[in-house]
């Protein structure tokens, strides 16, 4: 099952590490405060590793007791045939792939072609995964031998606990994600929602223009520059002040 | 790739008529390595977050519906009989069962709750027996199930490897364990016949045990753990030996007895007979006879459809939160910074 590791779920997540823009290069140039993502730890502090760390736990919770809750101990065909162990597993597993797969998709930022490609071919990959391995000699797949092209394939009760399960693990992470995006938006997310009104507002009145580049305090890395920065976090308002420069650019954002 | 000599070529080129072209080492453009291939830039609006709600909404509840409906429409009988078939006056449970001289025939009475269509399928049912258990299930040989030449074939059976220097066919502790109730049938003073073909998986009786295979050496040791195997009929017509090596997945499991066609009606009488053989008194298992129609969904479990209705109501739920914390609209800022354009500049 190291398979899985590498094939079903990792293109996805290296295909985002590479390609996933959550600004576009035009807008990082205007808003140079974005770079203060990066010495503030905004990204990468604890409370976020162990937030992520918390959903992927609580996600196989939920994977793993709604699908063992749906096929219990009763007959799962409509010719009364029972779950065993193998069929269990691959209904599990098959839960695992498109919830992670679907998250991802839920998690990019920027949607390429290559994205597209690796999410839909990564459960594609499953699949047939489970259809070819399933063919082989049962000397090699043993208790994997036909559990797709038998027994799961043509059970309507396989494919009906897959959505359910698969659905049921990622709405915790999107109604967070809503709310975050929406409520406690990060300085990217700000810049996200710009971006997206740009694009639908009056080509001539571009907002862009009307916040000038201003300059970042003397101090931006530091213990000083994180407190400060917080304290500019909890009032919402945007500061800033260059002693040494000539102008002073104030931005009210309301 | 342009030619990697520039700063050398360049240098030297002071009487030159022109300034000497720089050769420049700026790599090729392309937008997938400058990162600017077209792209979609999804962002959680209202509009989408909200439909998308909605959208799970309105599909999972009438799939919530059809499945309960589905649930509700299969009727099943069980009955525990492993306490009540032992007589009254035994106090030792284990050594009733473990006495082979006693005979453990049971009469049981079922009624039929409401009509039962055919195929009604026989299962028994054991609790708290967990075939799942990683000793349990590493403990067979599938290369001697299938092959008669390799019948000698015992590796991870143990203990139930040899006994008296030969192999045992089958080999292991699940083979070793099959169940050996059986049940017999009568519908109303009539007898019913339960067909018993068929029950388990055809790709198990095609590819993973085989014809030629014959059974060799079983329960011949003095703990006797199950079912004795005719050692005339081949592995892959042993349908029961068949069924219960498919281990289960958790230790309340069914396992398929047999098939019934024949429609009983609300009320009627099943007389079952049964020979309370196998052992579960040792560890605190029960068993159970189960008689049960099936629908498109299999059989009785109402939680799939519980799950759904449940998952479509509170989608509809923080769909309507959702709008409504939309249009009051407390504190959405990044909402306010897209769609308002109050953005003060102060000099």
């Amino acid at each position: 099952m190291s398979l899985y590791n590498v094939l079903f779920t990792s293109l996805p997540v290296i295909a985002m590490g590479v390609f996933d823009q959550d600004v576009s290069a035009r807008f990082c140039l205007k808003y140079p405060m974005l770079y203060q993502e990066g010495p503030q730890n905004l990204l990468f502090r604890w409370s976020r590793l162990l937030g992520w760390m918390l959903h992927g736990v609580g996600s196989a919770v939920i994977i793993f007791f709604l699908t063992i809750a749906s096929l219990k101990h009763q007959a799962f065909r409509k010719d009364g045939e029972v779950i065993d162990l193998s069929i269990l597993g691959a209904t599990a597993y098959t839960c695992v792939v498109w919830a992670v797969n679907m998250q991802m998709a839920i998690t990019v930022n920027y949607f390429t072609l290559i994205q597209h490609i690796c999410i839909w071919s990564g459960i594609f990959l499953w699949y047939l995964f489970l259809i070819i391995y399933g063919a082989i000699t049962p000397s090699f797949s043993t208790t994997f031998f036909m559990v797709f092209s038998e027994a799961l394939g043509g059970a309507p009760a396989y494919w009906v606990v897959t959505l359910l399960v698969a659905v049921a693990a990622l709405i915790p992470y999107f109604t967070l994600a809503v709310v975050k995006t929406w409520f406690f938006p990060d300085y990217h997310n700000k810049i996200q929602w710009l971006q997206h009104a740009a694009k639908h507002a009056d080509p001539e009145e571009e907002l862009g223009v009307v916040l000038r580049q201003f300059s970042v305090r003397s101090t931006g890395v530091g213990v000083s520059a994180r407190r400060d920065a917080k304290l500019v976090r909890t009032n919402s308002k945007v500061i800033h002040a260059d002693s040494s420069s000539q102008s002073q650019a104030t931005v009210e954002l309301t | 790739m342009n030619s990697g000599d520039a700063a050398g070529s360049s240098s030297g080129g002071s009487g030159d008529a022109g300034a000497p072209r720089r050769a420049s080492r700026k790599p090729k453009y392309s937008k997938f390595t400058q990162q600017e291939l077209p792209a979609c830039k999804p962002i959680l609006t209202p509009k989408w977050v909200i439909s998308v709600f909605l959208l799970v909404g309105v599909i999972f509840v009438p799939i919530g519906v059809a499945s309960l409906l589905a649930s509700n429409k299969v009727v099943e009988i069980v009955d525990r009989y492993d306490d009540a078939c032992v007589p009254s006056n035994v106090t030792n449970k284990l050594a009733y069962i473990q006495n082979s001289t006693i005979s453990k025939t049971c009469r049981r009475t079922l009624k039929v709750p409401k009509d039962m269509k055919q195929p009604i399928f026989v299962y028994y049912q054991l609790n708290n027996f967990y075939q799942n258990h990683r000793r349990y299930v590493k403990s067979r040989n599938d290369q001697q199930l299938r092959d008669a030449s390799k019948a000698n074939e015992t590796t991870l059976c143990d203990p139930e490897k040899t006994r008296d220097g030969m192999a045992i066919v089958p080999c292991g502790l699940i083979a070793w364990s099959t169940f050996n109730d059986t049940y017999t049938f009568q519908h109303n003073t009539n007898n019913l016949s339960i067909d018993k073909t068929d029950i388990s998986w055809k790709s198990d009786r095609d590819h993973k045990f085989g014809s030629d295979v014959f059974p060799k050496n079983f329960q011949k040791g003095p703990l006797i753990g199950g079912k004795t195997l005719n050692e005339s009929i081949p592995l892959s017509e042993q349908e029961d030996l068949i069924v219960w090596m498919r281990t289960a997945a958790l230790p309340t499991f069914r396992k398929l007895y047999g098939r019934i066609y024949v429609d009983l009606k609300e009320n009627d009488t099943i007389t079952v007979t049964l020979d309370n053989n196998y052992n579960t008194y040792s560890f605190d298992g029960k068993k159970s006879l189960v008689l049960s129609t099936s629908t498109w969904l299999g059989g009785k479990n109402d939680f799939l459809g519980l799950a759904y209705l449940t998952v479509g109501g509170l989608c509809f739920f923080l769909a309507f939160a959702f709008t409504l914390l939309y249009l009051i609209k407390p504190r959405l800022v990044a909402y306010k910074l897209s769609y308002t354009n109050r953005i003060k500049f102060h000099r």
